[in-house]
């Protein structure tokens, strides 16, 4: 120990310290200088080399906000290029509760210091200065959004971390100009602030709705019709700006950028046109008021040449604004009915309108199957005449009644039509003589038949939502057996199977245009946003199913039915519109409700339109009448037929189709100058005209006229010449014409002054009266004015329950 | 006063005047003009955004690199051996002043710590406990350089509480007393504040000059186990602790908020990949990693120079603390040695300490990186310790020529 100690005290033990200090500084620098270095080395390696992309990724996706450009939506036309479907600019009015709870304290502070400098605080920051900065905000807001001031304040506190929360969506122009006013003038970015959205707008509200179909606004994507279907096409592909930014979620614009661009939307031109689309949406909305048809109805108007779908109407309709809207009376009331109802739950509401929603969105034309009827004739006769089983110098007879197996289907008419030639057979919707036709052509070349029109399976349109009916028609196997013999003999008639609308409309379609079934479509053509045509839609035809000459005699046939046969009611002098009515059973349904339906043809030697017209549910005066409250016969002939008729023509009238009169008398004649010619010289002009006159005073020179020279009256009126006598000037009343016999019309008109042209019916008797006038009653109009009204043909009642189909299958 | 003439000077104050160490010279000055530069282009959009104007960091913090640059060379040529006797002053002082941030009218605290003396004319707000670092460091070497040159002590044997006291100075406890009772007084003032990465980087520093001075070996394995123990306790005790090391062990428990600061760091990092998005390009201090002007700047080093770059700082300060033991080795004498090493040994583990944090190698502790982090106090403490050691260099007897 001593020496030890000795040995620490002497030299030796000073250099034996520096050995220490010299060695342990060593250990030192090896610890610190070297080995210290190598886990932070490796520790960045991992980082950096081995988790860097992972670490990148989740850096990038914090560091940069993704801006979605919303690319343009396309725009939908009509066939004339009527705006259909636009989308508008429009704003959404955006807080975030997280910067107006920091801008409280700047403003607060901001406040302060004004008021120390002996300025005025502005009122955002005296409302600052007084805690009360948010309230502040929620008031204003509330005034210009028409919101509740609670409302607005509560959801800045409840969204306090928040800096994105959506006051109001797609305001218009007014609002968002008020809200940028109210932001500017308090300096309230980005706490308040505006974002820009799109909007769509369907200018002809509920036009074609079913058609065109709406955008979902919290999706941004199509949810019905064309809109849907062509989603991608219309919605093009959004573009992309990515830019820096910082952790408060404002941009940092120099740092870093990055676009990606966009793809917009192309436009749809439809083949629907707007004007002939309204026409059927008035017709429709027309009839089914005045049959009462409880459920509605739908129409179509196809181009037979090439299949494209000029107009197609569903009913129940709906406002495409307003989708969720429901306009529809029938279902309106339905659905008041409901939320009256004091026993019914709030489900049971909310369930009735989703179903009411439902059901004014579809698109029944392609949706929508039903029993056609007699109008399915128009195929059976085409198919008929292609294979020659039959010709116009067939002869039927019908008693009344058909057997068929152990069956015994009544005629509509159950006295029998007795004799007829095959035009006859078909003018008179004749059951037993298209059950002979379809035994005639038999079961296997039926079934043939049934495919080559496309009855069975999609006609293939370009909409979404088409039913395909393969399940709702026999197979082939069960139609030609031993069983298919009554099928075989209803089908003949258009029953007990189902088919869509448009199944329909298409096969005659092909039956009347020379025997080429075409693909329907609604789509004309997509253009780009510059108008280039992208893509043309060119018809398509699936294949000739008759020929020529066999489409040729049916249109004649069809000419004659509305000439002289059941759809008599759907004449308009001065065109030639063939057609063929329906009335079919809902067998589907044990009310005893039918579906009255028309399919017209137009002009019928040389087809421009096709037109599907379709009534459901007409609502008889009693259960089981025949009649509905206001003396309508239910059937096709005497609903569809009568509505189609001036529908047809108003169509043909707008396409620039000439009207034809066969009978010169019928047309129209304008009147002559007879003011200052002596009556005889007067009685001998109009008579070249074909008009005659009435003579009022006495003298000897024409000294006034009614209607003035230049008028357009109807072929075969009476003019009124006056003689010294003043020619009455006060306007007079239009009187009420409904259930009146043609005379019994005109004496009424001619007691007024005014004159009349008929329009409907070409024969008239007791039997024909009048349904509607084109001037309402109670209208004051000039003397020498021309009231149009409609006559209907009463004889015409092409059909009776026929019960004993009801249990076919 | 007139230069003297050489001849004239003793041989201490001809020592003096020998050159400075290049190397590491050049080294000091390399990274106090990085870590200024990066620490502009850390702090840019937070001073952008906090203060209105983007150079606010940069400017205090090159006009704070400036003066200490003068500052360091000035203490080099001041002649070490005088710090001998300023060393017990500095240590008074320091330790006067840990109290004062204590008196309210001179202290100020901030972040719910007193470590600040405040702004007192020209003189701006610092940190006494950066002084109390040199205090430790200059005392410690003052005094252990003395180590075997006192005389024996003797105690009188007939007594119990002599022969305890022999004892204890034979297992070499006595001679530690003064330096334990310095390192408690101000931990002790630092836990008070309360400063915990200043005082785990005292007592590193005392520990380290106790260690290369020749303290038995043993003391420093019961010491790492007391405090190993020590911290054990605290960590599980105190729920804050605990908590602390939860989110070291899986920032991304809570990456919004308690883990927020070091996701931030790592995403920082890991943006860099091998090349770094280039100088001036983070995206991360675009306010989303916090304190990127203290200690965060070098996850912004990481993520615009990428790893080569990373590493090559890191390189610099391995190159620096090589090159600072290495002085140490070849000092004139052992005070020259230990003061070396103390300042060396401070620096690498700053440096440790600050990179291994960041990168969640370490638990969260708040301490900076010498010459990238801002503070005034720091980077002028910082370089006067360098200048200290190139005050060291100069006296290094040069090689005899072969």
């Amino acid at each position: 120990m001593t020496q030890k100690a000795r040995k620490t005290s002497s030299n030796g033990g000073d250099s034996r310290q520096n050995r220490i200090i010299l060695g342990r500084t060593i250990c030192l620098m090896v610890l610190f200088g070297v080995a210290a270095f190598i886990p932070l080395l490796g520790r960045l390696w991992q980082i950096q080399i081995v988790d860097g992309e992972w670490y990148q990724e989740l850096a990038i996706e914090q560091q940069t906000q993704d801006m979605l450009v919303t690319a343009p939506r396309g725009t939908i036309y009509d066939t004339q290029g009527n705006l259909m479907a636009v989308s508008i600019s429009v704003q959404n009015v955006v807080i975030s509760p997280r910067d107006i709870t920091a801008a409280a304290e700047t403003k607060r502070e901001s406040g302060e210091r004004k008021r120390t400098a002996g300025e005025t605080p502005t009122a955002a920051e005296a409302a600052a200065l007084n805690g009360a900065y948010e309230e502040f905000i929620a008031e204003h807001l509330a005034e210009i959004l028409d919101m509740e001031a609670e409302d607005i304040l509560d959801r800045i506190e409840r969204n306090a971390n928040y800096q994105y929360v959506v006051l109001k969506w797609r305001v218009d122009d007014e609002i968002s100009d008020a809200v940028r006013a109210f932001q500017e003038e308090y300096s309230l970015y980005p706490g308040v602030y505006l974002s820009p959205d799109t909007k769509r707008v369907y200018p002809y509200g509920s036009l074609a709705a079913q058609v065109i179909g709406w955008v979902n606004t919290n999706t941004n994507m199509g949810a019905f019709g064309a809109e849907a279907k062509y989603e991608n096409l219309l919605a093009g592909s959004p573009g992309r700006v990515v830019t820096a930014r910082n952790a408060r979620g404002q941009e940092m614009l120099s740092s870093y950028e990055s676009y990606i661009d966009g793809e917009p939307g192309l436009n749809l031109q439809l083949t629907i046109d707007a004007t002939i689309q309204s026409y059927c949406e008035k017709t429709l909305a027309e009839g089914i008021s005045s049959y009462e048809a409880r459920k509605g109805g739908f129409c179509i108007v196809m181009e037979p040449d090439t299949g494209a779908i000029l107009a197609m109407a569903s009913s129940p309709n709906y406002d495409l604004n307003n989708p969720r809207t429901v306009s529809d009376p029938v279902l309106a009331d339905y659905l008041e009915q409901v939320q009256a109802d004091p026993a019914g739950s709030e489900d049971a509401y909310l369930q009735a309108l989703e179903a009411a929603q439902y059901q004014q969105w579809t698109n029944r034309t392609i949706t929508d199957t039903y029993e056609p009827g007699s109008t399915f004739k128009i195929m059976v006769l085409a198919a008929a005449l292609e294979e020659g089983v039959v010709n116009d110098s067939s002869t039927f007879y019908c008693p009344g009644y058909k057997e068929v197996a152990d069956r015994r289907i009544n005629c509509s008419n159950r006295a029998g039509h007795g004799a007829q030639t095959l035009a006859k057979a078909v003018a008179n919707s004749c059951n037993p003589a298209f059950i002979e036709i379809g035994q005639a052509l038999g079961a296997e070349r039926f079934y043939q038949y049934l495919e080559d029109f496309g009855i069975i399976g999609k006609t293939g349109i370009d909409l979404q939502g088409e039913t395909d009916n393969t399940n709702l028609v026999w197979t082939e196997e069960y139609f030609t057996g031993i069983y298919g013999e009554v099928s075989l003999a209803t089908a003949s008639f258009g029953q007990t199977f189902r088919l869509t609308p448009l199944q329909l409309i298409t096969a005659a379609s092909a039956a009347v245009n020379g025997g080429h079934l075409m693909q329907p479509y609604v789509v004309q053509a997509f253009t780009g946003q510059d108008g280039n045509v992208v893509e043309q839609t060119t018809p398509t035809e699936l294949r000739q199913v008759i020929s020529e000459s066999t489409s040729q005699r049916v249109r004649e046939i069809l000419f004659e039915v509305v000439d002289t046969g059941t759809g008599k009611n759907a004449r308009v002098e001065g065109y030639r519109i063939g057609g063929k009515t329906g009335t079919s059973e809902k067998r589907d349904e044990d009310t005893g409700d039918l579906i009255v339906s028309f399919l017209g043809v137009a002009p019928a030697d040389d087809p421009q339109i096709v037109v599907l017209l379709a009534f459901d549910s007409p609502t008889p005066v009693t259960p089981g009448s025949n009649y509905t409250s206001r003396g309508f016969f239910i059937s096709g002939g005497a609903m569809a037929a009568l509505s189609a008729g001036p529908l047809v023509a108003e169509i043909l009238d707008y396409l620039g189709v000439e009207k034809v009169y066969s009978d010169a008398s019928y047309a129209d004649v304008v009147m002559p100058q007879t003011v200052g010619l002596s009556l005889a010289d007067a009685q001998a002009l109009l008579q070249t005209k074909g008009l005659s006159c009435r003579v009022v005073g006495e003298g000897a020179v024409v000294t006034d006229q009614l209607p003035s020279q230049g008028a357009s009256i109807p072929g075969g009126s009476q003019a009124v010449l006056y003689l010294g006598e003043e020619k009455p000037a006060e306007q007079v009343e239009v009187p009420a014409l409904t259930r009146m016999t043609l005379s019994a019309a005109e004496q009424a008109l001619a007691e007024r002054n005014l004159y009349l042209r008929p329009s409907g019916a070409t024969s008239y008797s007791d039997t024909t009266i009048s349904v509607s006038q084109s001037t309402d009653p109670g209208t004051l109009v000039d003397p020498g004015t021309v009231v149009e009204v409609q006559f209907m043909d009463t004889s015409i009642q092409d059909y009776a329950e026929n019960g004993n189909i009801a249990s076919i299958r | 006063m007139a230069r003297k003439h050489k001849r004239d000077l003793t041989m201490g104050e001809q020592l003096a005047r020998g050159p400075l160490d290049l190397p590491f010279l050049m080294l000091v000055v390399l990274l106090t003009g990085v870590g200024v530069i990066m620490m502009f282009s850390a702090s840019y959009v937070d001073a952008l955004y906090e203060l209105d104007n983007p150079t606010y960091y940069f400017m205090r913090q090159g006009a704070f690199a400036v003066l200490g640059l003068a500052v360091m060379y000035a203490v080099s040529r001041v002649n070490y051996q005088h710090l001998r006797w300023m060393s017990v002053l500095v240590l008074g002082a320091s330790i006067f002043l840990l109290v004062l941030v204590k008196v309210p009218g001179i202290g100020s605290s901030g972040g719910g710590a007193d470590r600040w003396i405040r702004a007192i004319g020209p003189l701006p707000r610092w940190q006494p406990s950066e002084a109390a670092k040199l205090g430790i460091i200059l005392y410690f070497s003052a005094r252990l350089s003395k180590r075997g040159t006192e005389k024996k002590r003797t105690f009188d044997r007939r007594r119990l509480s002599g022969c305890f006291l022999e004892w204890l100075d034979n297992v070499g406890f006595l001679e530690l007393v003064p330096y334990g009772a310095i390192l408690a007084v101000i931990s002790g003032l630092l836990l008070w504040e309360p400063h915990l990465s200043a005082t785990i980087l005292m007592l590193a520093i005392g520990a380290s000059i106790l260690f290369a001075a020749g303290i038995k070996l043993g003391w420093f394995a019961g010491g790492g186990i007391l405090m190993a123990l020590l911290l054990g306790f605290v960590a599980s005790s105190s729920g804050y602790m605990s908590e602390r090391i939860a989110i070291w062990q899986d920032p991304w428990s809570d990456p919004q908020d308690a883990g927020f600061q070091i996701v931030q760091s790592l995403y920082a990092i890991g943006s860099g990949r091998l090349l770094g998005v280039g100088l001036g390009n983070s995206r991360q201090k675009n306010l989303f990693l916090p304190e990127l002007q203290n200690d965060y700047v070098f996850p912004i080093v990481c993520e615009e120079l990428g790893f080569i770059g990373a590493a090559m700082i890191l390189l610099l300060f391995a190159l620096l603390i090589l090159r600072g033991y290495w002085l140490a080795i070849h000092a004139r004498d052992r005070f020259g040695a230990l003061l070396i090493v103390g300042v060396t040994t401070q620096v690498a583990v700053q440096v440790f300490l600050n990179i291994g944090v960041v990168t969640n190698l370490l638990p969260p502790t708040g301490i900076s990186l010498p010459f990238f982090s801002y503070g005034g106090t720091a980077l002028i403490i910082q370089l006067v310790e360098m200048g200290v050691v190139l005050g060291v260099s100069r006296q290094i007897p040069a090689p005899r020529a072969g």
